[in-house]
């Protein structure tokens, strides 16, 4: 692992990344990376606000539409998010923090999934109120995004290691 | 400029009440997670608006997705307080910044734009039904609110790599531009 670890800061990317002198390198990224989290967390958000009866008039089953938005900013994320690992690799595999942001980021998609096949797909929730159950899923959600957030932000202070060699 | 600049770096370093608070161990990074927050919450709620606007989901009335604004205000507030205590006990860091010159101008642009929208189109879009199409004047405030706020994330997430720095023998910054004397 640590010779992986090694080897993978080594390489051209990696270094590209991590020390290239340009606002395409890092800074584009960790830029890339911010708008994609404001577009998923933030659009799966506003949906959890609908099914928690906030806008009450909008028809749920119309905000399906605004989800391609949605996967547009979770896979722009997950793109910058292995560029970002692929620059601090060490930094965050050593990180308990790290897995604790990848494991809601998968949580939130499962409860996405439950949401989308029970909530979304019900026609008559477009005119009355959610009942409990899917409400429950809209706070699980709103947690899941929340936490990983939260972990994503305390990676900056947390981390033990930043590179293999130390 | 300079001297206005100076005038409001010492306005802000006179502020002392949040300052054991933020330099604790985990105030400044409570302070970004809760700007982060604040961030998500105003984009996709404020988002969703500016892309009815321009023609996503027509079948939504504009007037029922409205009703989401506040929520948008509310993250807004958020990241304007926390983005104050940031500014108060390291206003040198953000006001010369290039980077935070950007975002500000880009905010100014942006609470423009919502004047704009008020008082020219909110009426006539909040009474347009499901399905119906927002006129040409509100898809392009709607795309200029998109646009500003993602280019002032972008300024916002920036604003690190163009810290400015005394350029003597600390580490400058990435871009940073050395500090006037």
């Amino acid at each position: 692992m640590h010779a992986f670890l090694v080897w993978l800061e080594a390489t051209a990317v990696s270094v590209w990344i991590r020390e290239g002198i340009t606002v395409w390198s890092f800074p584009a990224i960790i830029s890339c990376h911010t708008v994609g989290m404001g577009l998923v967390a933030g659009i799966q958000a506003a949906i959890d606000l609908r099914i928690l009866g906030c806008a009450p008039r909008v028809p749920l089953m119309e905000t399906k539409r605004f989800l391609p938005v949605m996967w547009f900013g979770f896979w722009l994320n997950a793109i910058s998010g292995v560029f970002l690992l692929i620059a601090y690799p060490t930094k965050a595999v050593t990180n308990p923090v790290f897995y604790v942001k990848l494991t809601f980021i998968a949580l939130a998609v499962v409860v996405y999934r439950k949401i989308r096949d029970t909530v979304l797909r019900d026609t008559s929730l477009d005119e009355k109120p959610v009942p409990r159950p899917g409400r429950m899923l809209a706070v699980y959600s709103l947690t899941c995004w929340a936490v990983a957030i939260a972990a994503g932000r305390l990676l900056a202070y947390t981390y033990r290691h930043l590179m293999a060699g130390e | 400029m300079f001297h206005f600049q100076v005038w409001l770096m010492k306005a802000f370093f006179a502020i002392k009440f949040a300052r054991p608070f933020m330099n604790s161990k985990w105030g400044w990074p409570l302070c970004e997670t809760l700007h982060f927050f604040g961030l998500s919450l105003l984009v996709g709620t404020i988002g969703m608006f500016d892309l009815r606007l321009l023609g996503v989901a027509k079948r939504i009335p504009i007037s029922a997705l409205h009703r989401l604004v506040p929520w948008g205000v509310m993250g807004y507030g958020i990241n304007l307080m926390t983005g104050l205590l940031f500014l108060s006990i390291a206003p040198d860091q953000y006001i010369f910044n290039r980077a935070f010159h950007f975002k500000m101008l880009f905010m100014a642009l942006a609470g423009l734009n919502i004047l704009v929208f008020y008082s020219a189109v909110f009426r006539k879009v909040n009474v347009l039904g499901s399905g119906a199409d927002a006129p040409r004047a509100a898809k392009i405030i709607g795309g200029a609110s998109l646009c500003l706020w993602i280019g002032i994330i972008v300024c916002g997430r920036l604003l690190t790599f163009y810290r400015p720095s005394s350029c003597g023998d600390m580490t400058p910054g990435f871009f940073a531009i050395c500090f006037p004397n």
